[in-house]
């Protein structure tokens, strides 16, 4: 290859793999905001076990408003309801987990508009006091990540001025409150995230696909090279 | 035994004369830069894409109520290797552009859309315009926050002709059809994400399956194009073609399996583009998030539509890009091909392409006065790539004609 055409093809590849870059791994000229994990409850949030406390503080001080259907938590009210079971058991589908090698049901999903129309008079309840109804939170980690979940349980308003959602964790008084939000942090993550030892396999999956495409690429360049010497062609 | 079944399908089938004809006695042009891997790469993502698309319908449900449920419950959780599926769809979306522009602009610089090619380029157009269609299409079916604002955002931009300065009337009533036709009313809701899904599972890809075969039949009948710029005499110069099997073939199977080693290693580490965080939120008609913009391979056209101040004038100025694009080959009328023999047409095509990658990145910024002004300089320079096309060409004719007609 010429220089001329060594130039041309070093700067076509750089201009692409360049492009390609900022557009899909790292640009920055976009406007991005950083919320700030503090050391200790990215601790936590990385934590299964803090998810469990997690799942129990978040029935305790978040069910009153907030769903997480994909891991059957329900409003408080509507789990008070007397039908509820048997609309769970009929209508709902069980959400299976592995403990000890046993399968249990955790809960049940129930689907969307069944769920609304159950949950109706209490979402109206909901939506009289705060002006909207509070979301669901199934997927809102990936949404939001942990960061910016962790602040602003800490302090909705600073976060996001002039929203409904209270204030209900005070540093001041409870001195448990930064443990407990990235404990519920943690119980969001739980909730979307694949657990610890299907990423290992998802992990194991990736490099063996990976590793098996790489290989493959060189059989095929070498016995590439082998053909061509045998037909005489170069 | 299994060879005596084999030769008694080809006896009648005639699969090995097929073979002979068409990979062995294929002859190709031995000088065939690594661009020319783009289409083949295309089409093995297109493949993906459908392998993977016929997983995920099976599992989704085109109904509101259920759509995002479906996707990030059923899909994401429920089914064993949904997510798998879901990372190969929604990446291979992006690597199917991707590939698709880079193999777009491959026909520029080699000029592989003139006489005998300008069909190849053409069917290549459409089926360019059909993926984009696509993936609109497919951009709305999670039925996350940024699906449907994006939608919302898109459909609207025909609206945009009634800021005409004349007949606005006319404008206005044409284009509000346009976007309530793309809509199925004047609110996103189960009508329209019936049709979306619709189009986006049935019909366009078959148009495309058919637009892709036609597209490699013209590529067959009017021979591989070269970086030279010339036709190999066949007779004459039989040392410069090679097989297309096993010269290509195994030139271009090491690389599209390296292509796929790099395909999944974004679909198993690196998803957080390709399913962006945004839409992770259920679609709420009454929220509008502050960012909304059009996935990265229509920010160039969105940009050129954003930085000019008339709407209308926008919405013409990069329609027009679209069309200049599909006449290429009658505006650049030349007797020269290839960038490599042409200085001018190469200068042209560093402006054209800096332009269209400045054009996208200024996509995803926000927009200031500034990045406006930006934009409309690089929307200018594109155009000048398209409108210097036919002077270069004249020139060329005179540099042809001094040479006594030989390029």
């Amino acid at each position: 290859m010429s220089a001329a055409g060594l130039i041309k093809t070093v700067f076509f590849t750089l201009i692409t793999v360049g492009f390609f870059f900022i557009i899909w791994v790292y640009n920055p000229f976009a406007h991005k905001e950083v919320y700030e994990l503090p050391e200790e409850a990215a601790r936590i949030v990385g934590d299964p076990k803090a998810a469990l406390e997690g799942r129990e503080l978040f029935k305790q001080s978040c069910s009153s408003c907030h769903s997480v259907r994909y891991d059957g938590v329900y409003l408080m009210s509507v789990e008070a309801k007397p039908e509820w079971q048997k609309i769970l058991k009929t209508m709902g589908k069980p959400i299976l987990e592995t403990q000890d090698g046993k399968v249990k049901i955790k809960g049940y999903y129930l689907p969307r508009d069944v769920y609304e129309a159950v949950a109706l008079q209490d979402l109206e309840n909901l939506k009289a006091s705060f002006g909207k109804v509070p979301p669901d939170l199934s997927t809102i980690y990936l949404a939001r990540g942990p960061g910016y979940l962790y602040q602003f349980i800490m302090d909705p308003q600073k976060v996001l001025p002039g929203t409904s959602m209270p204030k209900l964790f005070f540093p001041e008084y409870d001195k448990e409150a930064p443990q407990k939000v990235a404990k519920i942090v943690a119980y969001l993550r739980s909730v979307s995230e694949p657990s610890p030892s299907e990423k290992a396999k998802r992990l194991v999956m990736g490099v063996a696909t990976v590793g098996y495409f790489i290989l493959m690429g060189f059989i095929l360049w070498f016995y590439r090279k082998r053909v061509l010497e045998k037909m005489g062609i170069s | 035994m299994l060879r005596r079944i084999a030769a008694w399908i080809d006896e009648r089938a005639k699969v090995g004369d097929l073979y002979r004809e068409q990979m062995i006695e294929y002859k190709v042009p031995k000088n065939l830069t690594f661009p020319y891997v783009f289409g083949v790469l295309a089409l093995i993502t297109f493949a993906l894409q459908i392998v993977s698309g016929i997983i995920l319908i099976m599992y989704y449900k085109p109904v509101i109520a259920h759509a995002f449920d479906s996707t990030n419950y059923t899909i994401m959780r429920e089914i064993d290797f949904g997510w798998l599926f879901r990372h190969i769809h929604a990446a291979g979306a992006n690597f199917f552009l991707a590939i698709v522009y880079l193999h777009m602009f491959t026909g520029i610089y080699y000029n592989a859309y003139k006489k005998p090619r300008e069909l190849v380029w053409i069917v290549g157009w459409v089926i360019y315009f059909t993926l984009l269609v696509t993936a609109l299409t497919g951009y709305l079916l999670p039925w996350g926050q940024l699906s449907y604002w994006g939608t919302v955002v898109t459909t609207e931009i025909p609206a945009s002709l009634a800021d005409a300065p004349v007949l606005k009337g006319i404008f206005g009533a044409i284009g509000e059809t346009i976007s309530i036709w793309m809509k199925g009313g004047y609110k996103l809701e189960d009508l329209a994400l019936g049709r979306f899904f619709g189009l986006h599972v049935v019909f366009l890809p078959l148009i495309l399956l058919g637009l892709v075969a036609i597209h490699l039949f013209l590529v067959r009948a009017a021979g591989i194009s070269n970086p030279e710029g010339y036709e190999i005499d066949k007779k004459n110069e039989p040392e410069k073609l090679v097989p297309f099997h096993p010269y290509v073939t195994l030139k271009e199977g090491a690389i599209a399996m390296w292509y796929l080693a790099l395909f999944f290693f974004f679909v198993f580490f690196y998803m957080s583009h390709f399913l962006p965080a945004d839409n992770f939120e259920p679609a709420d008609p009454l929220k509008t998030p502050p960012h909304i913009a059009p996935e990265w391979y229509l920010l160039g056209f969105y940009e050129v539509f954003r930085s000019i101040p008339s709407k209308f004038w926008g919405f013409v100025a990069f329609n027009l890009i679209l069309l200049l694009l599909l006449l290429l080959p009658f505006l650049d009328f030349s007797p020269l091909r290839s960038a490599r023999r042409r200085p001018l047409f190469f200068v042209m095509f560093l402006v054209f392409v800096i332009s269209s990658m400045a054009l996208t990145i200024l996509g995803t910024m926000s927009p200031t006065p500034t990045n406006a002004k930006l934009g409309m300089f690089f929307t200018a320079l594109v155009f000048l790539f398209f409108l210097s096309l036919p002077v270069i060409s004249f020139v060329e004719w005179g540099w042809y004609k001094a040479r006594g007609g030989q390029a």
